[in-house]
């Protein structure tokens, strides 16, 4: 018996520890951004002892500069940035499911000849290294007209995000069984409909895990968000604070980033459990 | 890449379809291609100039500062392969891919095994694992230079100073800021891999490890016969990711900070060249090199991931 408790004691005090790492650093960035100029460098780094919400609120200050001591440091549209990251994490989430859906449908329930390497020809982009990509990739938005556009990082997320869900979500279509739409067709609906009021509703969770694949892949991305996006007006939050000379030595920076994040961790959290799911669903006859 | 030239449509479909007509099927495949169509475009078709613009550049001797652009063959390779810089780069990137994808494996595994039993609290940790990548990198990767390189003059600064000097003492300069990305990349990344695992340990029917409980005589053997032959494909997913996103943006413009010249890293060093010095040859060569490795790996996984009796191609 105590052998028992001592095991399920352990497997306690490990979990623990491992909630502990995962969370440390961004407790601990939250609490700098918390504090004060003063409490910030006589206070202590792991607790604060005197929250402010003053950095916090100096993002929503509205226009005009702002001056500490002997500098003045320019006020940033952050609303407006908030705006544009939702904008650019909507529309790729849509254009990156819907065109991952379809693929993932004519790969793996159609099966044109050759589907198998299709696949690998799309995740084989994933090698494709990012060092110097963007001053060719420039060249092609611009071909494209969509140079100091959201429309350039709505294109590159999907690029991005789409063979890791093109690959899911076509596993998936690939090991249901068949009956389930032949019955549908036999009923009397039309393939179409058979796919949106069946197989889609079925393949709930693996959209789920697609799309918080993406938001993953959106949510990481820095370097192309302040290379493409010049104008402040069209910026998103990535790019704004990334560009601010500063940025990584302001706490009023990192309490932006931190805002801006809290609503993404939130539905991430919401969904995790259909993420779970769906990565099991999908790759359960992986292989 | 390489990748795209092996694109040879023509392969047999796998599944002999019983009692479909031919024209109802020719209908189908086309179908098939018309849905294929969005994907396709978005992704090969966005990436294909760039790549054969990077693949082209690297055969030419262009670089802002010369006056010309003429085609030089593979002197580009030469000079780098020749270049003792080159291979330093080169086995410090590939010691920094294994390191860190060993270490994501591990904790990754570990945190999967915690939290596939079931128990109190569960819920929650699970949602704090999940957490490192959920969160945006670009929160988090602020989090982890402030917490291991604080900027300012801050509570904790002199104790991280101390730290600092202590490890690049011993491993020399720049060390400490090459750990510190290396920690962030484990961080984040090993939090993608315990949820994947999960996934794949939630795969396994229970009644596989019951009869394994019977069948071996200790948990390591369990895990060794039963969970990681079970495990392998997504294990093989989980390294791939971990090996192209080992140098995701963010780190790599952290690392351009620090820890550049004692450990040179394939591709910063050739944003370095690129960007900085104006030798867009001489960098496309340089961050072309990491590729054959990449399609090995990938070629890996492919075999894993369909297994030959499915793939007749």
């Amino acid at each position: 018996m105590s052998r028992g408790r001592l095991a399920r004691w352990g497997h306690g005090a490990a979990l623990a520890l491992v909630a502990v790492y995962s969370v440390f650093p961004i407790y601990f960035i939250t609490v700098q951004s918390l504090k004060t100029p003063q409490e910030d460098v006589f206070g202590s780094p792991f607790y604060v002892a005197d929250p402010t919400v003053e950095n916090y609120a100096e993002l929503f200050a509205g226009p005009g500069a702002r001056v500490r001591g002997f500098v003045v440091l320019p006020r940033v549209p952050f609303v407006r940035w908030l705006a544009n990251s939702a904008v650019v994490l909507g529309a790729s989430l849509v254009v990156t499911l819907v065109a991952g859906v379809l693929a993932a449908y004519a790969l793996g329930r159609l099966q044109p000849p050759g589907w198998l390497w299709w696949r690998r020809a799309l995740f084989a982009t994933y090698v494709v290294p990012h060092t110097i990509l963007f001053i060719p990739l420039y060249q092609v938005l611009i071909a494209l007209g969509l140079d100091d556009s959201h429309g350039a990082l709505i294109l590159i997320y999907s690029t991005m995000a789409l063979p890791f869900c093109v690959w899911i979500l076509s596993a998936y279509y690939r090991h249901l069984p068949r009956e389930i739409e032949e019955s549908a067709l036999v009923e009397g609906a039309t393939p179409a409909t058979a796919f949106l009021r069946i197989v889609l509703p079925m393949s709930r969770n693996v959209l789920v895990a697609a799309a918080l694949f993406t938001v993953g892949t959106v949510g990481n991305d820095f370097m192309f968000a302040s290379i493409f996006l010049l104008d402040p007006t069209r910026q998103t939050v990535a790019a704004g604070l990334g560009v601010m000379d500063v940025s990584l030595e302001e706490l009023v920076a990192v309490a932006g980033v931190n805002l801006a994040a809290i609503p993404v961790a939130t539905a991430c959290a919401l969904f995790a459990r259909g993420y779970v799911r769906g990565l099991t669903a999908a790759m359960v006859e992986g292989a | 890449m390489g990748g795209l030239t092996q694109v040879r449509p023509g392969s047999v479909p796998h599944r002999p379809k019983q009692a479909l007509a031919g024209s109802v099927r020719r209908r189908e495949i086309l179908v098939a291609y018309a849905l294929l169509t969005p994907a396709v475009l978005l992704v090969l078709g966005v990436l294909a100039y760039p790549v054969a613009w990077e693949v082209w550049i690297s055969l030419t001797s262009f670089a802002s500062r010369a006056e010309s652009r003429s085609f030089v063959g593979v002197a580009n390779y030469r000079t780098m392969l020749a270049d003792a810089f080159f291979w330093r780069a080169l086995a410090t990137t590939v010691v920094y891919f294994v390191v860190t994808t060993l270490a994501k494996l591990a904790v990754g595994v570990a945190l999967a095994l915690l939290l596939a039993r079931p128990c109190r609290g569960r819920a929650l940790v699970f949602l704090a694992v999940f957490l490192p990548w959920a969160y945006p990198g670009g929160v988090t990767v602020v989090a982890w230079y402030w917490m291991l390189n604080p900027p300012l003059i801050t509570s904790y600064s002199v104790a991280v100073g101390h730290w600092k000097h202590a490890v690049d003492g011993v491993a020399g300069a720049g060390a400490y800021t090459f750990a510190s990305v290396a920690l962030f990349n484990i961080w984040r990344g090993a939090s993608f891999t315990a949820v994947f695992l999960l996934a794949g340990l939630n795969a396994i029917p229970r009644e596989l490890f019951d009869y394994a409980r019977l069948e071996t005589r200790s948990a390591a053997q369990r895990f060794r016969h039963v969970t990681l032959p079970l495990l392998r494909p997504f294990l093989a997913l989980a390294v791939f990711l971990s090996f192209t996103t080992a140098f995701a943006d963010l780190a790599n413009v952290w690392m351009l900070t620090g820890g550049r010249v004692i450990f040179p890293v394939v591709g910063t060093y050739a944003y370095w060249l690129g960007i900085r010095s104006g030798e867009f040859a001489e960098a496309a060569a340089w961050s072309l090199s990491l590729v054959p490795l990449l399609l090995l790996a990938l070629a890996v996984l492919f075999r894993w991931f369909d297994p030959p009796r499915e793939a007749p191609a």
